[in-house]
């Protein structure tokens, strides 16, 4: 059985006297592709900022590869493979695709392997060449999308975690990025965390599924034991009564 | 077909690159020529008033460069840079007339007590955004000008510190001509352009432009958010320090607001905001139109009657760049060639 990628342990935060999260566990086989949903507020983007290290939690324990990495600082994170994209895509605004990219890549990469090689790798996998000398102005938002998930694995990536990278995407761009994720997924062997909050989106692309609700987590299953689970349905559709119907 | 539009794809990604370096190449040979003229100014009929304007533009140049560096790449908009010009210039001063040690030494005393001033000054006001570091400078500025003022046997108090003067010396870095500082001045500017270009092409500069653009991404992308600030700010206290060796011993005199008053930091800033900022040929662009500026309204301003007109074009210029062109002369004029390219 493949290792543990990530362990999060009864992580709680609370901003002020509002409790963003509640006893939150759960864990993340290597190689995995597992998707955490949970509609509007229910604490995915906070307990992505807990992942990455943007924020500190209240209470519990974030375990990386065995590695206990509460207090570990974003950008040691970053380099020791745990990379991340944004809900609302952050890229470097004045800086060309190809830049962007080596950002990551110079930071990251591993002995022995060039900076430039990685970059030409990440666009031609990423399917970016004719865009490398553009900004990110001049782009589609499936591109900067595309940019910013090139940014994320660049240099070294072991758990890539997904911000709601499919929103605003038409059918056609969201189905060619869940292709492109799941490449990755196979093809450089990286662990992936997708938040989304249509459990339709995720349904197709993973085979497990977490569910966040009022700050603490209601359901842990399949995509179909998930669709079928009177919790998650309360959850979403308010009553089961209006589920049922 | 669809051979030929990936052929397309691939010469509209490549334009912009080409673009960029075409511009480049023009942008040096401008600089070249304009090197080789100030370089001649000497040898030609001018008088000294005109090499004394020169050497000014040049410092001021100088000045603006070091804090492009910190403020134009890194986003970090100090308006305390007045704290390490006055202590490169007090530093240089009080050696020389006290201790009798020359400016060549002095300046890296002053150098070094400048980098110990931005490491505790950024160990306090780094981790602030925005205008809550832009206030801190501000404060640290405020609180050097009172400093220089109680120690008054060492700074000369509100009255300022003069050098002593030992005429044509090099062993004291003087001379009764501008000449002389006018070349010193130009290897200033030369070798802070290139130092700038250096840092812009640099992986440390990729690193300050990935955190003047996006903090919490450069972290995401493994950049030590920090630290990268912290080293921007050492080396454009550094670069401000060395300056104002030069700055004293040309002006041959300080006082506390000249030092660290807000006037003269927003004077630091203006050639970086007028050319350019985060670019390697702003300052040098802004800090010549400043000075040509303030050397016609001054003149202006004496045959008129009115005096400090130049403080009032200083804020009439600032007022239009950030109006009519936030990203400087050289931003405007080459927006989409020279940006993200080396510069």
């Amino acid at each position: 059985m493949s290792a543990l990628a990530l362990e999060v342990n009864g992580v709680a935060r609370n901003f002020g006297g509002v409790v963003a999260l509640r006893d939150v566990s759960f864990s993340v086989r290597e190689g995995e592709v597992m998707g955490l949903i949970g509609p509007n507020g229910a604490g995915k983007s906070t307990l992505f900022e807990i992942i990455s290290g943007n924020l500190r939690p209240t209470a519990g324990r974030i375990s990386y590869f065995g590695k206990d990495c509460t207090t570990t600082a974003s950008h040691l994170r970053r380099r020791a493979g745990m990379c991340r994209t944004f809900q609302k895509v952050r890229l470097f605004e004045s800086m060309t695709v190809r830049q962007n990219i080596s950002v990551a890549a110079s930071q990251c990469v591993q002995p022995g392997r060039d900076v430039q090689e990685e970059v030409v790798a990440i666009l031609a996998q990423l399917r970016l060449e004719a865009q490398s000398e553009r900004r990110p102005s001049e782009l589609t938002l499936a591109d900067r999308k595309r940019v910013e998930i090139g940014r994320a694995i660049a240099g070294y990536c072991r758990l890539l975690m997904l911000d709601e990278s499919l929103s605003g995407l038409t059918h056609d761009e969201a189905q060619h990025l869940i292709e492109e994720i799941l490449t990755l997924n196979r093809s450089r062997g990286i662990t992936v965390i997708v938040v989304e909050h249509v459990l339709s989106v995720l349904a197709a692309m993973v085979k497990r599924l977490v569910v966040l609700h009022n700050a603490t987590v209601v359901a842990d299953g399949t995509p179909t034991e998930i669709a079928h689970d009177p919790v998650v349905i309360e959850a979403y559709l308010g009553t089961k009564q209006k589920a049922l119907r | 077909m669809e051979a030929a539009v990936t052929d397309q794809a691939a010469g509209n990604a490549a334009s912009p690159a080409t673009k960029a370096a075409s511009a480049h190449r023009r942008a040096f040979a401008y600089g070249l020529i304009a090197f080789v003229l100030v370089a001649c100014l000497p040898l030609l009929p001018v008088n000294n008033y005109i090499l004394a304007a020169t050497v000014r533009a040049l410092i001021f140049i100088s000045l603006g460069q070091a804090w492009n560096v910190v403020a134009g790449i890194g986003g970090l908009l100090s308006l305390g840079h007045g704290v390490f010009l006055g202590l490169g210039c007090y530093t240089t001063g009080i050696l020389f007339n006290k201790y009798g040690v020359p400016p060549w030494l002095g300046v890296w005393v002053g150098v070094g007590l400048s980098l110990l001033v931005a490491l505790v000054m950024g160990s306090m006001t780094l981790r602030m955004r925005g205008v809550f570091f832009a206030l801190a400078t501000v404060a640290a500025s405020l609180a050097m000008v009172q400093i220089s003022r109680h120690f008054v046997d060492l700074t000369g108090g509100a009255d300022g510190l003069a050098l002593k003067f030992f005429g044509n010396s090099l062993w004291a870095a003087q001379s009764r001509t501008p000449a002389p500082f006018l070349y010193a001045a130009l290897a200033f500017v030369t070798a802070y352009y290139w130092i700038t270009r250096w840092i812009l092409n640099s992986k440390f500069g990729l690193e300050m432009q990935a955190v003047r653009d996006d903090e919490v991404a450069a972290a995401a992308a493994g950049v030590a958010v920090f630290r990268t600030k912290m080293l921007g700010l050492l080396v454009s206290a550094a670069m401000t320090a060395l300056a104002a060796g030069l700055y004293m011993q040309f002006y041959m005199a300080i006082d506390p607001e000249a030092a660290f008053g807000l006037s003269q930091a927003i004077q630091l800033q203006l050639p970086a905001l007028i050319g350019g900022l985060g670019t390697a040929w702003g300052p040098i662009i802004g800090g010549a139109i400043m000075i040509f500026l303030s050397e016609v309204t001054n003149w202006g301003g004496t045959k008129v009657g009115i005096s400090g007109l130049d403080i009032f074009v200083y804020g009439l210029m600032l007022l239009a760049v950030v109006l009519y062109a936030p990203k400087g002369v050289v931003g405007t004029l080459l927006r989409n060639t020279v940006k993200g390219s080396g510069r």
